[in-house]
């Protein structure tokens, strides 16, 4: 016969201030297997556990039933109590009196209180049946794979590399850097994008512990924590990296001219091009979708033989090549190639987009001179399509008036709900850049409000009022295309009281950080979630920031939701310190609340296999017959198996049909 | 209110001249409104007070202001300099805007008194009928200042002779008016 102690929780008022918690305890008293009741404020307390510790220890009780709250979050606390009191963890059963009972019945105390007893009737009665279970542990693969490198991929390979852990990181991208690779200075210190980014580019790409694999994506993932198969695409870049030595020289022989995606379309590149001057790895690629086969070299064929010369006729690029990089004689494939690897966690860190203009009618998206931020960055950077000039796109001519607008598709039920929240920051140092090397530009920021809560972020904003920056409250609604290339900024102020106009030179729109639409595939491949706004979802917003429903699978920068770079750094760094987890304890534990089979009683039907929505159950060979067999590290133990099989041959631990009959059996049964 | 076209208003040069005028906070205000929570002016339904002067000078009016009287009604009690979160300094504005109005000769008939009395006594407010009080609790007649020295008087007509004051010609009225006596 077994030993059961009830352990029945006030949960401070949670519990007692509708449950009559003296009255359950007397009743569990006269349950059969009960050997000792009790009752405390908070059983998770210290004092709470200790009563159950010198109970087991003193021999009076084999089994315990905690009558609280949930399992989801104290289950782990008092199966640990049990294992230090020397008990298997799994004699222990939770009654949940608080959710199921207190809270959805606060205006019924006889009711709840009723409740509760026939609930704990419940628990006692299966914990007579429990028996002590064994957890499992399986290796974990030393590796982990980053998804995107932007300062939040990059940091968080640096951090596992450095630890001492092999790291994949995949950009699909030619170029890691991501959008900080766009920027030209940062807040709030006003240091170049580039030259705090660059070095540790170079850092990671130079880590013996880091393998970089640019131009590649996620093409499947397979597995679970510890575990994943991940299969990786490197699309086709039609030079062979292995001789390209990033010298540039086909990107500027190649004739064609397309809008270049780097520089925001405002100038052009060629079919050959390279990412960014300072791309890392720096390596040639050929976008074939615009690419013109130029001397009629249609890829896979031979070289037409000039008859003048005798030489080989080759295209532009091919020709340029001084490493012999680019052979258009190959047939290429162009799906590139695929790889599989191996890996025990995995970092999704696919950054974000921003919205572009065009979403936005009411703000004269067909004027030139209207443009994003990040045009705006590319616009004042040394590197970008005016040489750090500012210079308006519509006639190369210097802007006299520049109106920021700000909260565009932000804070906006057409469009985002939430608050971008770097937008009002890096229009301030857009201006605050601007105005320090034009003095004479006059800038206006529209502002429904000035969002500054960072570190120094408010002293920063303060040094734009300063500087002579003219801040106006009031979001504009309109815009009209004047004469001469200007735009009129219909707006309000809401301080003078009164509607305003400005007629601008430029118009920067500080448009919504958003997730991009190819999100959603790789969440698909992983089993991502994602929250209200379209970011992928972190377990728990405060607790659990850099975990995600899907074990060993870690979040980090932009994708979780918009952030700043130090934000993203950090969160970056603590991604890695989670992911490194599984990988420093070299093995991870599988609950032993899974489904088993009985080989001796398994017909070898298959019925199981197609049902298991995990792929966890295949038949194989055993003693010459089939039999289903069952991967344990797949099996979550949903028991779909279990219900289904005909010979009653599954076994789900922990849910035992002797556990549920006595289950419902006391339920049916208690007064 | 009719629209205002930000870029059309003449700004050149006016926040430069508050500034210039004693005004030195004028860029820091953030609108946020807390000086003209406390703000007699305000509080007593004047149409221009420290924060919406404020809000105008720095989105480039003045001309269409110079000649609102309100700013006259200051009492200078600094409440709102002392609230201010952004060490604005409003009052410094509203008197470096009333030195404006004051050079374009926009000041108010209220202001007459008061300065004309700064003139004759040294106390922009300075009530007569005091001497029998401060006799009654004991003080003598006249307070420590230059209310009993027409020395004092003298070296502080000095000064404000030779100030711009003197160009509003309130003084030279006195003068020759003493002169008639
Ligand atoms: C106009 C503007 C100015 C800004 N200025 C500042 C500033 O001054 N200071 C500041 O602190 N912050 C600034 N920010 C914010 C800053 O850009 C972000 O905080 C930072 O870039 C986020 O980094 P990330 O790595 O999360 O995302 P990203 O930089 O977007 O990087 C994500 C990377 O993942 C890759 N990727 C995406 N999907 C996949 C996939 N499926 N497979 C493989 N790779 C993938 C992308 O190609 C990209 O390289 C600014 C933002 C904008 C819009
Ligand atoms: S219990 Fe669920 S996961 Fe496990 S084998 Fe059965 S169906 Fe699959
Ligand atoms: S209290 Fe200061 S910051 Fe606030 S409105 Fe008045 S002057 Fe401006």
């Amino acid at each position: 016969m077994s030993k059961i102690g009830v352990y029945v929780c006030h949960c401070g008022e949670n519990i007692a201030g509708v449950v009559d918690v003296e009255d359950v305890r007397q009743y569990a008293e006269q349950l059969d297997g009960v050997t000792v009741t009790r009752r405390n404020l908070f059983m998770c307390s210290d004092p709470g556990q200790e009563m159950i510790r010198q109970d087991i220890a003193s021999g009076l009780v084999d089994r315990v039933v905690v009558a609280a709250c949930t399992p989801r979050t104290h289950e782990p606390i008092f199966r640990t109590t049990l294992e230090k009191a020397g008990l298997n963890k799994y004699l222990f059963e939770m009654a949940n009196i608080r959710d199921q009972g207190s809270w959805v019945h606060a205006h019924d105390k006889y009711g709840a209180t009723a409740k509760a007893k026939r609930i704990v009737a419940s628990a006692v009665g299966k914990a007579a049946n429990l028996h002590p279970l064994e957890d499992k542990f399986v290796d974990v693969t030393p590796a982990a794979l980053v998804i995107g490198g932007g300062v939040a991929g990059i940091f968080s390979a640096l951090e596992l590399a450095k630890m001492g852990h092999k790291v994949y990181l995949v950009e699909k991208q030619p170029s890691i850097g991501g959008a900080m690779a766009m920027l030209d200075k940062t807040f709030p210190t006003n240091d170049c994008s580039a030259c705090i980014l660059t070095p540790v580019m170079v850092e990671a790409a130079n880590h013996p512990n880091i393998e970089l694999l640019t131009c590649s994506e996620v093409a499947d993932v397979n597995g679970y924590i510890g575990n994943f198969n991940v299969r990786i695409r490197k699309n086709q870049t039609y030079v062979d990296w292995n001789k390209c030595t990033g010298c540039g020289a086909c990107a500027e022989a190649c004739p064609v001219r397309t809008a270049n995606e780097f520089n925001g379309g405002m100038d052009h590149r060629g079919a050959a091009y390279i990412h960014f001057p300072q791309a890392v790895p720096k390596k040639a690629v050929v976008d074939m979708s615009v690419c013109i086969n130029c001397a009629g070299r249609k890829l896979g064929t031979e070289p037409r033989i000039s008859k003048k010369t005798g030489q080989p006729v080759l295209a532009a690029c091919e020709k340029a090549c001084p490493s012999g990089a680019i052979d258009r004689s190959h047939h290429l494939p162009a799906e590139g190639t695929l790889r599989d690897i191996e890996v025990g966690v995995i970092i999704v860190a696919t950054g974000y987009q921003v919205m572009e203009k065009e979403n936005f009618p009411e703000y004269a998206p067909d004027s030139p001179n209207v443009i994003t931020a990040l045009q705006m960055e590319r616009l004042i950077s040394a590197t970008g399509p005016t040489g750090g000039k500012l210079l308006r796109p519509s006639d190369h001519r210097k802007p006299r008036t520049i109106s920021f607008v700000s909260c565009v598709g932000s804070r906006d039920v057409r469009h985002h709900t939430y608050c971008s929240r770097v937008c009002c920051m890096y229009m301030i140092k857009q201006a605050r850049l601007i105005k320090e090397k034009y003095p004479d530009i006059r800038i206006f920021m529209h502002v429904i409000d000035v969002r500054a809560p960072g570190k120094d972020f408010d002293e920063y904003y303060t040094r734009a009022r300063d500087m002579g920056i003219t801040f106006v409250k009031g979001k504009v609604g309109g815009m009209e295309i004047l004469p001469a290339d200007q735009v009129r900024v219909l707006g309000y102020d809401v301080d003078l009281g009164s509607n305003i106009e400005v007629d601008a030179d430029m118009v920067v729109l500080a448009s919504a950080m958003e997730q991009p639409p190819t999100a959603k595939l790789l969440a698909r491949k992983i089993g991502l979630s994602f929250d209200g706004a379209g970011f992928f979802k972190e377990l728990h917003p405060k607790l659990k920031p850099v975990e995600t429903a899907v074990e060993g699978v870690f979040l980090a920068g932009c994708c979780q939701g918009p952030k700043d770079i130090p934000d993203t750094v950090s969160q970056a760094k603590g991604a890695a310190a989670a992911a490194a987890i599984p990988l420093c304890q070299g093995k991870v534990r599988i609950d032993p609340t899974i489904s088993e089979v009985d080989t001796e009683k398994c017909s070898g039907c298959g019925i199981c296999t197609p049902l298991c929505p995990y792929n966890a159950i295949v038949l194989k060979t055993y003693s010459g017959r089939p039999r289903a067999m069952i991967d344990i590290t797949q099996c979550k133990g949903c028991g779909v198996c279990t219900a289904a099989c005909p010979s009653a041959a599954i076994l789900l631990h922990g849910y035992t049909d002797v556990q549920i009959l006595s289950q419902i059996a006391a339920l049916t049964r208690a007064a | 209110m009719q629209t205002v076209n930000l870029t059309q208003m003449d700004k050149e040069g006016i926040a430069e001249k508050v500034i210039a005028m004693g005004g030195e906070g004028l860029l820091n205000c953030v609108q946020c409104g807390a000086c003209a929570s406390v703000c007699p002016v305000a509080r007593a339904g004047f149409s221009l007070y420290c924060k919406n002067l404020i809000k105008k000078l720095q989105s480039g009016y003045m001309e269409e202001i110079l000649e609102d009287s309100s700013t006259w009604a200051c009492q200078a009690c600094n409440r709102c300099t002392e609230i201010c979160p952004r060490d604005v300094k409003p009052s410094e504005v509203v008197f470096a805007f009333r030195r404006i109005q004051a050079e374009e000769l926009a000041i108010s008939t209220s202001a007459f008194t008061p300065l004309m009395s700064l003139y004759e006594t040294g106390h922009a407010v300075y009530n007569k009928r005091s001497k029998e009080l401060r006799k009654k609790v004991g003080l003598p007649e006249t307070p420590p200042t230059s209310i009993g020295d027409p020395k004092a008087v003298a070296e502080l007509q000095k000064i404000l002779d030779d100030s711009p004051m003197a160009e509003l010609g309130i003084f030279l009225n006195l003068m020759s008016r003493k002169q008639e006596k």
